[in-house]
């Protein structure tokens, strides 16, 4: 095990702080779900596992959440795939046309997700190719959306990566695949799984895209919370956001062990 | 058969060639060192007959077989990097055994070759080691175990001993050579250190600017240069300026300081060119030291420079300066500085070039 940095006081203070700031809408969140009143409010009136349960007996909710969860797993595993071979070859080709396509495939990331999702609905319905409001779309613009982080994960695993490492398993006989599998590939495992954990995360909370591409009555599960929200002011959607917290963080440590684990392993 | 044919291999850059025109025959189970100095090109020619690198034009041969074509994996050349190369996530047993399992050999037969290996190389005991625990010569033992293992054909060393510090290089040039010599296996090393290339070789080629200057054993090298780069390259010389008066015989007679000395001659050297007369400190004589035959002239010790094993001369001859340096043993004459002296060496250990 490696030591610890030295952080100084201050820093440290300041990282709390940081921390902080970024836990509190989780808090909030997670009170207004244990809520015992009627209405989302804050601060709770008491805490009941009322909506909790409201939450666990909704159709719609369910239906929302393991929607959401599917879309989230075949998103991620696509771009994950994809975004590796991208990131791969984009680190390795010096030609001017990899500067170009690394842009473009980081497109996503600074795009609002509004105009991506507008330009896909748009591009959908004109060419009419049976998309717009279907699974495939949506995947598409999940895809579109998620893949760019993959590829920065990645591109930074393969930062300093040793070229000599794969030529030294080609001369021992390896193909150019089964070096690549046998070699490369271990050695970013670490950066496919961090994006594929930011992939996942992504889409399962992705909403400004998705809103112009959800298939009618099958509603991604932030949809689910916007509308429950719009017409009751109930706090089931604030019961399924602590769910969706609940599972964002616990794939988060998963992997995180995953990743870990392998680095043991090594040791 | 395992003996190497370049023929005209090329190499460029779009600005420029990294190779040009390399035309080389190794034999079978000899020891070649590629010795150059940095971006002469020696790491390109390796890649290209490892298979990495895609000659521009020319061939290679192994044994009269064409591979220029072929991909690096089905060359049978083994090849050690300069950084070793150890797959960090695989432990020193793994590393071996890969070359192995990729020749799907049975798994006690791989077993027992990987224990073999580790012996050579003496490193039994370290199967279960992470590169991170092994120090640069055992990551440079387990690279070479790696390779011939799988007993390839060829052996290329690019650089293997640079990153070593100099007590453990000198200990591993020797370990290499005697490994080399036990298992015949035909080599080629590349390195910009003369003392790694006179050492470990059976035959060395000198590259500069992407070509081969000159090819021949290592006393061959030393002592008869053929071009005043090699001559600067490869250990010290005196380069001073002469005049040809004649040439005949590969000799040449040319005048320095007023004397007229013989020396050998280089390629094209004629009568009234511009050349460099070559002799290195250690063949330089003082006084009686000379023998019936040598090359004589007068000169004025300059300094004298006391080195312990040797002692160091500097010698004014006319309006240039020689350097020559004398064994410090019983009965060697010394010269305070300021004498006037005649110094001389054998004609054939002395060659006028082109300048
Ligand atoms: N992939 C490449 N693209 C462009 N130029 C290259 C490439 N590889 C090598 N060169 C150039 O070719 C020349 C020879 O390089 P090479 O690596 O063969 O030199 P070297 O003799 O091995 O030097 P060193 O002792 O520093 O390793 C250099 O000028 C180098 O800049
Ligand atoms: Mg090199």
């Amino acid at each position: 095990m490696r030591d610890e940095p030295a952080v100084s006081w201050p820093m440290r203070a300041v990282a709390i702080l940081a921390l902080v700031i970024l836990l509190l809408p989780v808090v909030i969140v997670v009170l207004a779900g244990l809520n015992a009143g009627e209405y989302l409010t804050f601060p709770p009136k008491g805490l009941s596992l009322r909506w909790v349960i409201a939450f666990l007996s909704s159709p719609t909710f369910m239906g929302a959440y393991l929607y959401s969860f599917v879309l989230a797993l075949v998103a991620t595993l696509i771009s994950t795939v994809l975004g590796t071979l991208a990131a791969v070859y984009l680190s390795r080709s010096r030609s001017r046309a990899a500067a170009i396509l690394r842009g473009f495939f980081m497109l996503p990331v600074v795009l609002p997700g509004v105009v991506l999702g507008l330009a896909l609905y748009v591009f959908y319905v004109t060419t009419d190719i049976g998309l717009a409001r279907s699974f495939p779309g949506l995947l598409i613009g999940h895809v579109l959306v998620t893949f760019p982080f993959v590829i920065a994960t990645v591109t930074a695993s393969m930062v300093g990566f040793d070229l000599s490492l794969e030529e030294a398993a080609r001369s021992l006989g390896a193909s150019p695949l089964t070096a690549f599998m046998k070699i490369t590939l271990r050695l970013i495992a670490p950066g496919i799984s961090a994006g594929a954990i930011f992939a996942f995360i992504v889409s399962f909370g992705q909403f400004e895209t998705t809103l112009f591409l959800t298939v009618p009555n099958h509603e991604p599960l932030p949809m689910a919370m916007y509308i429950s929200l719009r017409y009751k002011f109930e706090p089931t959607a604030a019961a399924a956001g602590i769910f969706a917290i609940a599972l964002v963080a616990l794939s988060t440590v998963v992997s995180a062990r995953l990743v870990s684990l392998r680095r043991v392993f090594r040791a | 058969m395992s003996d190497i044919r370049l023929v005209n291999l090329t190499k460029s850059y779009g600005e420029g060639n990294a190779v040009s025109d390399v035309d080389l025959a190794i034999e079978e189970g000899e020891f070649f060192s590629l010795l150059g100095p940095s971006g002469c090109g020696k790491s390109t020619t390796l890649r290209m007959i490892a298979g990495f690198v895609r000659p521009t034009s020319g061939r290679i041969l192994i044994g009269g077989d064409d591979i220029t074509a072929l991909p690096p994996e089905r060359r049978d050349i083994g090849i050690v990097f300069q950084n070793y190369a150890i797959f960090p996530h695989m432990n020193v047993a793994e590393n071996i055994a890969f070359g192995l399992k990729l020749r799907k050999l049975p798994k006690a037969e791989i077993a027992r070759r990987i224990e073999d290996s580790l012996r050579q190389v003496g490193l039994s005991g370290y199967e279960t080691r992470y590169q991170r625990q092994l120090s640069g010569g055992e990551q440079q033992r387990v690279a070479l175990a790696r390779v011939l293992v799988t007993e390839p054909r060829i052996l290329l060393l690019d650089e293997p001993l640079s990153a070593l510090d100099k007590g453990l290089r000198e200990e591993m040039k020797f370990w290499i050579k005697d490994l080399q010599k036990k298992l015949k296996i035909t080599t080629i090393y590349v390195t910009h250190d003369q003392d790694e290339a006179l050492t470990m070789s059976d035959r060395i080629g000198v590259m500069a600017k992407s070509r081969i200057v000159q090819v021949g054993t290592p006393q061959e090298i030393y002592e008869r240069p053929k071009t005043l780069f090699v001559t600067s390259f490869i250990g010290h010389s005196n380069v001073v300026d002469v005049a040809v008066r004649r040439v005949a015989d590969g000799m040449a007679v040319v005048a320095l300081g007023g004397s007229e000395l013989a020396s050998r001659a280089g390629a094209g050297l004629a009568e009234g060119a511009a050349a460099k007369l070559v002799v290195r400190p250690e063949n330089i004589l003082i006084g009686t030291a000379l023998r019936e035959g040598d090359a004589r002239l007068p000169a004025t010790v300059v300094s004298e420079t006391y080195q312990g094993a040797i002692v160091r001369y500097r010698l004014a001859v006319g309006d240039q300066e020689i350097v020559a340096e004398r064994q410090n043993q019983a009965h060697v004459e010394r010269f305070a500085p300021g004498t006037a002296v005649t110094i001389g060496w054998a004609p054939d250990w002395s060659e006028t070039l082109l300048a």
